[in-house]
């Protein structure tokens, strides 16, 4: 019978190991299209199509980059991308913290409802109410505007979900603590309460940062001028673009997708903390 | 009355402080909701706007390509989300309790392409599957298959684009179950170990079940993203060959912005909110609960 088990055991443990080569395969696998995309990209027109292909390129050309820089307004959209993903950011996370607070630490009428009511809207994607949006900013003035890709990405309850969280953890006696002291709600909310998540800060801006930089449709339909587009569906219109050269428009989603990857590489802790703040019970 | 005071006091300031949040979330989600609907029984030009009741409605249910739409959107949706799911699954119950390192090397080579949105790998995907020179031509010529043109036929375009989306976006999935799976309580694994229970126990009834409540809401915000799926449409198929990749997104865009069609297209934009109303009931059910 023992004898039985620990057979069975070495079996599960190969189960493991091959589960895990298969994973692992997976990966890198998953890995290649943009291995392929930035060797390209490093590619002379006529190598980038040969066949077969260069695994590894043989020379390397920055040519393609100069070419994205030179022919389209990329360092433009480069400026637009980090003006709206930067200022978006900042006022989701001024507007959402200071709901998070209140609905985490201030009693009044009606929170519960109010929160379930803000929550819910995470689920209705604003993609599907494009039209009346559009005809919103319109009114407004704000096609082609850097106001008309900003605001309706504010209106996100996702700031509000993820800094409820963090507030939650606080303890409720240093809030009552510096009322005693005789700070304001203002000051206890500035000066107390917002240093102290500080991490949930760090992982909202990041995310946040990220979604407006990744956001394609509503920016395609507001920034309608060539010089007001993101780097996102700037980089998008070289698909259309009449150049041939492949490695070029691989340039440009290169261009687009290294911010990206740098965020990413250096906050990677901040990725998994914010995401599982909301969503991950434990 | 002091104490009423008060408490009036501590609500005003509640209000306060939830109010600019509430005023853009009124401006520009509440309303464009209601407006949605008051547009899609209008009949809108340029410059006039004429009350035609539901007959925006009946051109969407007459028109055979709003019909491909639907199912495509639904096929795109079952799919993808039973292969993320699953995918999602085996990948971090492989890897939850292996050293730290390993699962970070395995949670980035899997979360790196959500992190370069689905533009940028919709534009490397195109150079890969591109007819005239792209790898995936090459290999299919390597194997004396001829020249493939995937996104090109009818019969193959919707399995790539399924594919794509599922291989793009997978890796959020991942980071939230291993992250559920990491928070499981070890002493049932102990236990289980105990009662001589090997690996493949362990995971099907400890650790997927333990992990339901996140399996649920991976499954809700990927029917949400895959229900206005569009970059991939729009820069691979263009909903082609012959509408046979065209998404309810793709449809109502191209009604809007296209053809001008503003009515219709807010139509399809109150028909696409139902559904989602519908699709996130059990996830609100579920908050509620906890609070």
């Amino acid at each position: 019978m023992s004898h039985d088990n620990s057979n069975k055991k070495k079996k599960m443990e190969l189960f493991d190991v091959v589960t895990n080569v298969v994973v692992t395969l997976f990966a890198i696998i998953n890995l290649f299209p943009l291995y392929w995309l930035i060797t390209s990209s490093l590619k002379n027109s006529s190598d980038v199509v040969k066949m077969p292909p260069d695994w590894l390129p043989t020379t390397i050309t920055f040519s393609n980059y100069m070419d994205v820089f030179q022919s389209q307004p990329a360092a433009r959209w480069a400026f637009n991308s980090v003006l709206v993903s930067g200022v978006t950011t900042i006022l989701v996370i001024a507007v959402g913290a200071m709901a998070a607070y209140a609905f985490s630490k201030i009693n009044f009428k009606g929170k519960n409802i109010i929160f379930i009511i803000f929550i819910s809207s995470l689920m209705i994607p604003k993609e599907i109410m494009i039209v009346p949006l559009f005809r919103i900013i319109q009114d407004f003035g704000m096609v082609n505007s850097y106001q008309g890709m900003i605001w309706p990405n504010v209106a996100t309850a996702f700031g509000v979900f993820l800094l409820k969280g963090f507030f939650d953890a606080t303890p409720n006696a240093l809030r009552e603590a510096s009322r005693i002291d005789g700070a304001g709600e203002w000051r206890t909310f500035l000066q107390i309460m917002l240093p102290i998540i500080k991490p949930g800060i760090g992982a909202l801006f990041i995310l946040n940062f990220v979604q407006v930089w990744n956001d394609y449709l509503w920016q395609l339909v507001i920034g309608q001028e060539k010089n007001m587009k993101t780097l996102m569906v700037g980089t998008a219109t070289l698909m259309q673009d009449l150049n041939p050269n492949f490695a070029y428009k691989m340039a440009g989603a290169t261009v687009a997708a290294i911010p990206m990857l740098i965020i990413f590489l250096l906050f990677q802790k901040y990725f998994t903390q914010g995401m599982t703040a909301g969503a991950v019970k434990e | 009355m002091k104490l009423r005071n008060q408490s009036i006091k501590e609500s005003l300031t509640g209000y306060l402080f939830i109010s600019p949040q509430m005023l853009i979330f009124l401006v520009f989600l509440v309303y464009p909701i209601f407006e949605g609907i008051r547009l899609s029984l209008y009949q809108i030009n340029y410059t006039s706007e004429k009350f035609v009741g539901l007959d925006n409605y009946v051109t969407l249910f007459n028109d055979p390509i709003f019909f491909k739409a639907l199912l495509n959107t639904v096929v795109f949706v079952v799919f993808i989300v039973v292969l993320t799911v699953g995918f999602a699954l085996f990948v971090s119950s492989a890897v939850f309790d292996k050293n730290a390192k390993y699962v970070s090397f395995i949670r980035g080579s899997y979360y790196v392409p959500v992190m370069v949105s689905m533009v940028v790998m919709s534009m490397v995907w195109s150079f890969l599957l591109n007819p005239a020179n792209g790898l995936i031509s090459y290999f299919s010529q390597e194997m004396n298959l001829g020249t493939v043109n995937l996104l090109g036929k009818t019969t193959t375009v919707l399995p790539v684009i399924i594919f794509v989306t599922f291989a793009t976006n997978v890796g959020q999935a991942i980071i939230l179950y291993i992250a559920a799976m990491v928070g499981v309580p070890k002493d049932l694994f102990e236990a289980a170990e105990v009662d001589g229970a090997n690996r493949w126990h362990v995971i099907t009834k400890i650790l997927i079940p333990s992990v339901s409540s996140t399996t649920i809401y991976i499954a809700i915000i990927n029917i949400i993203a895959v229900l206005k799926i569009f970059v991939v449409i729009q820069l691979l198929t263009g909903g082609g060959p012959n509408n046979a990749s065209v998404t309810l997104m793709y449809y109502l865009y191209n009604n809007a912005f296209k053809y001008n069609q503003l009515g219709v297209a807010s139509a399809v934009g109150v028909i696409m909110f139902l559904i989602t109303l519908l699709l996130s009931v059990p996830q609100l059910r579920a908050l509620i609960k906890d609070m």
